[in-house]
């Protein structure tokens, strides 16, 4: 079983990605030996209101074994509460933050109310930290990487939250192990000739899960990145299915 | 399928020069398939733009990696063209001399856009040698990075000199935006090296450039191998283009078997 925690629909405006629907999508990632992935929208990174795309994420997943939604609240939002209830009414197991896209810090006070109130649901956390490496993206999107300064502060006041970073670098990750716990990591932005080997002695399998930044990024690749990595089959099935399976409540 | 990386750095900063550190990345290697790689040099241990003494040393470290293990990397001369054209000549003929050195590697010691590339170019044309020039979009840096090449400098390079054969470094990097810079010139080729593995982008060189004109690397330690043969296996490619990309591109262009 691979549970792929980073996928997306919809599309992206600044490249080709193909914009597929929720059985494409799936034919697509079975094509890369993907059983389960958990999945949000691109429009809520680019749309005024994220809950039309979180609407059509949740109708796009409903009838799905293959495909979980992974819904976004955005904080800048005055309705963000209203977001947060629509979400635990459709009965989701986490909800996705995009503080960069949408335009807010993980240091304002927003943010500390939003994980008092999610702190009363059992939804889990996942933050996004890019979509794309900034070196390379389309210059008509001038959108920088989720700023350590912020999350650190943010995971220091938050002890207690385990959260998924989603779209985190190498050596961010360094930085970020050398005094927190309370996170685990999807693969897709973290590369090195021997990645997987070096971030398990980093954080443990325990906190690493599989992730491709589909459809940005080519999933056969980030697939093969960690079925080529020479891990334990412990660490293996860990990272390939069974952390996931227990943060997303699968 | 058979696969050469064209992108390696075996060493870089100093890290990976033991025999016992190469004879591990050539293990690595063939668990992937690859039975060459091409050494560029440790090509920032000095910074971006090296004197005559600092290439030697890095050049000779290429050529101790090669002359260790013949049957698996080649080597690249890296240069800097600002030396001039005694030192540029001098220092080829060096590599290929003393090496056997198949191509010439540049870095971020100038632009090739700027008028020392002729030097290059001239030492290309002499040795019958490729060069493969580090090519990346400026459209996301600021200033200060005058001596880095965009992919539109490269390929103005490339329509320069017709009868020298150019490697563009960095497809993902380049971007949609340099391959069509690169379109339409017979002796510019583009290696995947380098960056995140974008979706799409390989077919879209395959469909602009032909398959001909793109080439399989790594941009190893950086890099992944696994990602970047996983990139090309999942792109929407026939098996005779993926061959060529993988090795027979790069096999031809460096006369290697």
């Amino acid at each position: 079983m691979l549970i792929d925690t980073n996928v997306n629909l919809g599309s992206w405006p600044f490249t080709f990605a193909l914009n597929r629907s929720a059985a494409q999508l799936t034919k697509h990632l079975a094509a890369s030996g993907v059983t389960h992935a958990i999945v949000s929208h691109f429009g809520a990174a680019f749309q005024p209101d994220p809950m039309p795309s979180n609407r059509e994420l949740l109708a796009a997943t409903k009838k799905s074994n293959a495909l979980t939604a992974l819904p976004v609240i955005n904080l800048r939002l005055a309705n963000w509460r209203d977001q947060l209830a629509e979400c635990v009414a459709a009965k989701v197991s986490a909800i996705k933050l995009l503080p960069t896209y949408n335009n807010y810090s993980l240091r304002d006070k927003v943010v500390g109310e939003f994980m008092t109130a999610l702190n009363e649901t059992k939804l889990r956390l996942v933050i996004n930290m890019r979509y794309e490496d900034e070196r390379h993206r389309y210059f008509a999107l001038d959108m920088k990487g989720l700023p350590l300064a912020d999350l650190k502060p943010f995971l220091k006041r938050n002890p207690k939250t385990h959260m998924l970073l989603a779209g985190a670098m190498i050596p961010e990750v360094r930085e970020l192990s050398a005094k927190f716990k309370n996170f685990s990591i999807e693969l897709s932005y973290c590369e090195w000739i021997n990645s997987v080997e070096d971030l398990v002695k980093l954080l443990t399998a325990k906190r690493i899960m599989l992730g491709t930044c589909t459809p940005l990024l080519s999933t056969r690749g980030e697939v093969d990145k960690l079925r080529f990595s020479k891990i334990t089959p412990k660490a293996m099935e860990q990272i390939s299915s069974t952390n996931a399976q227990q943060f997303f409540n699968l | 399928m058979r696969i050469i990386d064209v992108h390696t750095h075996p060493v870089f900063f100093t890290k990976g020069r033991q025999k016992s550190e190469l004879r591990k990345l050539i293990a690595h290697g063939k668990s992937h398939g690859v039975e060459r790689m091409i050494v560029l040099g440790d090509v920032l241990q000095y910074g971006g733009a090296p004197n005559a003494e600092q290439l030697r040393l890095i050049n000779d470290e290429t050529g101790g990696i090669q002359k260790m293990f013949p049957s698996y990397f080649v080597g690249f001369c890296y240069l800097n063209p600002n030396l001039g054209e005694k030192a540029v000549m001098e220092e080829v003929t060096r590599c290929v001399t003393n090496y056997g050195a198949k191509g010439i590697k540049l870095e971020i010691a100038n632009n090739a856009a700027q008028p020392c590339m002729r030097h290059i170019a001239k030492a290309c044309r002499e040795f019958n040698i490729p060069v493969l020039q580090h090519s990346w979009s400026n459209s996301n840096f600021g200033p200060g990075m005058e001596t880095h090449s965009d992919p539109d400098d490269t390929a103005l390079f490339a329509r320069r000199n017709p009868d020298v054969k150019i490697i563009m470094a960095h497809l993902v990097g380049v971007g949609y935006r340099g391959v069509i810079a690169a379109k339409g010139l017979d002796n510019l080729y583009v290696d995947i090296s380098g960056a995140f593995p974008e979706d799409g982008l390989i077919e879209y060189a395959v469909e602009h450039l032909g398959a001909d004109h793109v080439l399989y690397g790594t941009d190893i330690p950086i890099r992944q191998s696994a990602v970047k043969i996983g990139a090309v296996l999942g792109a929407k490619l026939t098996n005779a283009d993926r061959q060529k990309i993988f090795f027979d591109n790069t096999a031809k262009l460096l006369n290697l078997n």
